[in-house]
């Protein structure tokens, strides 16, 4: 695995550059991802909302609703859920694509045929994954706080620019910077274990199946570890 | 093929540009609300104690947002220095006699600094102003005035709970209130002082009626009120009713004298009056004289009786009953037509 990574960074700024094929891979896995990543994003804003009403009816601070939501979307919530959704789509998607193309030998043929495989399906893809979430992750972080918007009005009343002033208002660069940041290693990580789990795919069609599902555990558990991770240095850099 | 591609090109460029703009602006609006663009100029502010604040806590001008909250400085043991980054939008009206105290977004809220006009005239603050402070209610007072709150409670609860039992020991206040008869007699009481109070209600009215038709002119007494024609006449019978009683006086002087004439007269003369009054003996002779006349007057009717049946003047006595007779049937048919 470590060997797979090295060779991705030693291969991603090396030319030539495919261009196109990563023009097409960000299609497909950032603008092909945004209907899914958008309704999850709208329903967990209004959920979230709906959910948290009573507790905070019960302190009294129904007012805080907008504050209290906007900041567990934007710091946790919003990039933790994008990506697990995203690896549950892109990662198998990827394992099992490059998985078969490997079973039916069409990444030796183009090793043949004198083009870098790694380069042209690997590095296209990790880099896709890696730029595709954050903007994935902002899109629904926007559609999140709509639905939260409207969850807010199914019991009360707060116009549209008030709520959206209270939740600038209690935003700061740390809570959305870290959390933007952390979603470039949410899709690298993705990328790169649907990748190399299908690059490495093995026993036929079976083989196929298994590097699909690994890929979705594995990635998905890294969003966890990641995550983890990223709290602690963001806390450590005093940015909580 | 290769125009699907431009498509594919043009939706994935719209895709990251619309994720991308949301980012900056997110960015924008925070960085906004925490003065990083946009010109502001300093003020200072010392306290002795902060109580929390955090550089980046808001700060407010009269409730409006006007800034954030910059370096915080120990100046030394009793003073603690705080940099106030305010709008230069605020500039103008931000006064050098402004108070500056420590408050609370809410009650479990982050630390604001509020700064407050002062009533009395001054000068437009300067960059880097020192402004006044004013020391701000902070939990631990608050706690202490809670603790004062909470010990005149207990006290009034124990003067709750010795006034109830109290109550509960005193038998002519059960007795009072078990007393069913006194119940129905103060139902009673109270129905007829609704019926009373109804009825002064109405009486009330019904003054009022009069009052306002006497007002209003309508009945005697409005007319004695209102007219003043009548009045003129009721004031010239007043006038008359007292040359009356002034000229009923003096016929009653006449009247007095005259019959004090005539009893003297009486009294003195040797008239039939005095005589009547004061001889016993007339009394008796008139008596007589009067049954005289009367037995003259029975004997003249039997005359009479007997000259109507006398031959010679019976048929007088005839024609005058004739004549009678017909003037009594004349009247009679008038009358009948």
């Amino acid at each position: 695995m470590s060997r797979f990574v090295f060779r991705y960074f030693s291969e991603v700024f090396r030319p030539r550059y495919e261009v196109g094929q990563f023009i097409r891979q960000c299609y497909v896995i950032g603008y092909l991802s945004l209907p899914l990543i958008g309704i999850t994003g709208f329903i967990m804003g209004l959920v979230l909302t709906m959910q948290l009403r009573p507790s905070l009816m019960s302190y009294g601070v129904e007012a805080q609703l907008p504050v209290m939501v906007s900041l567990a979307i934007v710091r946790e919530i919003g990039p933790v859920i994008t990506a697990l959704i995203f690896a549950g789509k892109i990662s198998s998607g990827i394992g099992a694509e490059l998985g078969s193309m490997k079973v039916t030998e069409q990444i030796d043929a183009m090793e043949v045929s004198g083009t870098n495989p790694f380069k042209y399906l690997v590095v296209t893809r990790v880099l896709a994954t890696t730029l595709m979430l954050p903007v994935l992750t902002i899109l629904s972080d926007a559609i999140s706080m709509y639905g939260s918007y409207l969850g807010v009005n199914i019991k009360g009343h707060t116009s549209l620019q008030l709520y959206f002033i209270q939740v600038f208002q209690t935003l700061h660069f740390g809570d959305i910077l870290p959390a933007t940041i952390k979603t470039v290693f949410f899709g690298f990580a993705i990328g790169m274990i649907g990748c190399y789990k299908g690059y490495n795919s093995s026993k036929g069609t079976e083989g196929v199946g298994r590097s699909a599902n690994a890929a979705v555990v594995v990635s998905s558990l890294l969003i966890f570890i990641i995550d983890l991770i990223t709290v602690q240095v963001t806390d450590l850099l005093g940015l909580n | 093929m290769r125009k699907k591609t431009t498509v594919q090109n043009i939706t994935l460029g719209v895709f990251v540009t619309a994720g991308l703009v949301i980012l900056v602006v997110s960015l924008y609006l925070v960085g906004k609300n925490q003065n990083m663009f946009g010109s502001s100029f300093h003020l200072r502010a010392r306290f002795r104690n902060i109580s929390g604040l955090q550089a980046g806590n808001n700060v407010r001008f009269s409730g409006i947002q006007a800034g954030t909250v910059g370096k915080i400085t120990v100046i030394d043991d009793t003073s603690i220095e705080v940099d106030l980054l305010v709008n230069e939008e605020m500039k103008p009206f931000i006064r050098d006699n402004s108070l500056v105290s420590i408050g609370n977004e809410g009650l479990m809220g982050n630390k604001v600094v509020n700064i407050t006009p002062s009533r009395l005239p001054g000068n437009p603050a300067r960059d880097n102003s020192l402004l006044h402070t004013k020391p701000d209610v902070n939990t631990d007072q608050m706690m202490e005035a809670f603790s004062t709150v909470g010990d005149n409670v207990e006290i009034i609860s124990g003067g709750l709970v010795s006034t109830v039992n109290r109550i509960n020991e005193s038998n002519a206040l059960w007795h009072i209130l078990n007393d069913t008869v006194m119940t129905q007699e103060l139902h009673l009481a109270v129905i007829n002082l609704r019926i009373a109070s109804g009825n002064i209600n109405q009486l009330t009215l019904a003054l009022s009626d009069v009052v306002k038709d006497a007002q209003a002119g309508k009945g005697a007494a409005g007319a004695i009120i209102a007219d003043t024609a009548v009045a003129g006449d009721l004031r010239a019978a007043m006038a008359n009713v007292r040359n009356m009683s002034e000229q009923s006086a003096v016929l009653l002087r006449h009247l007095d004298s005259l019959v004090g004439t005539i009893q003297n007269n009486i009294d003195k003369g040797d008239g039939l009056a005095h005589a009547m009054l004061h001889d016993s003996s007339m009394t008796g002779r008139v008596s007589r004289s009067l049954l005289q006349v009367e037995n003259g007057t029975a004997s003249f009717n039997e005359a009479m009786t007997a000259l109507k049946h006398n031959v010679l003047l019976r048929g007088y006595f005839r024609k005058v009953e004739k004549r009678k007779k017909g003037s009594g049937q004349r009247d009679s048919s008038l009358i009948a037509n």
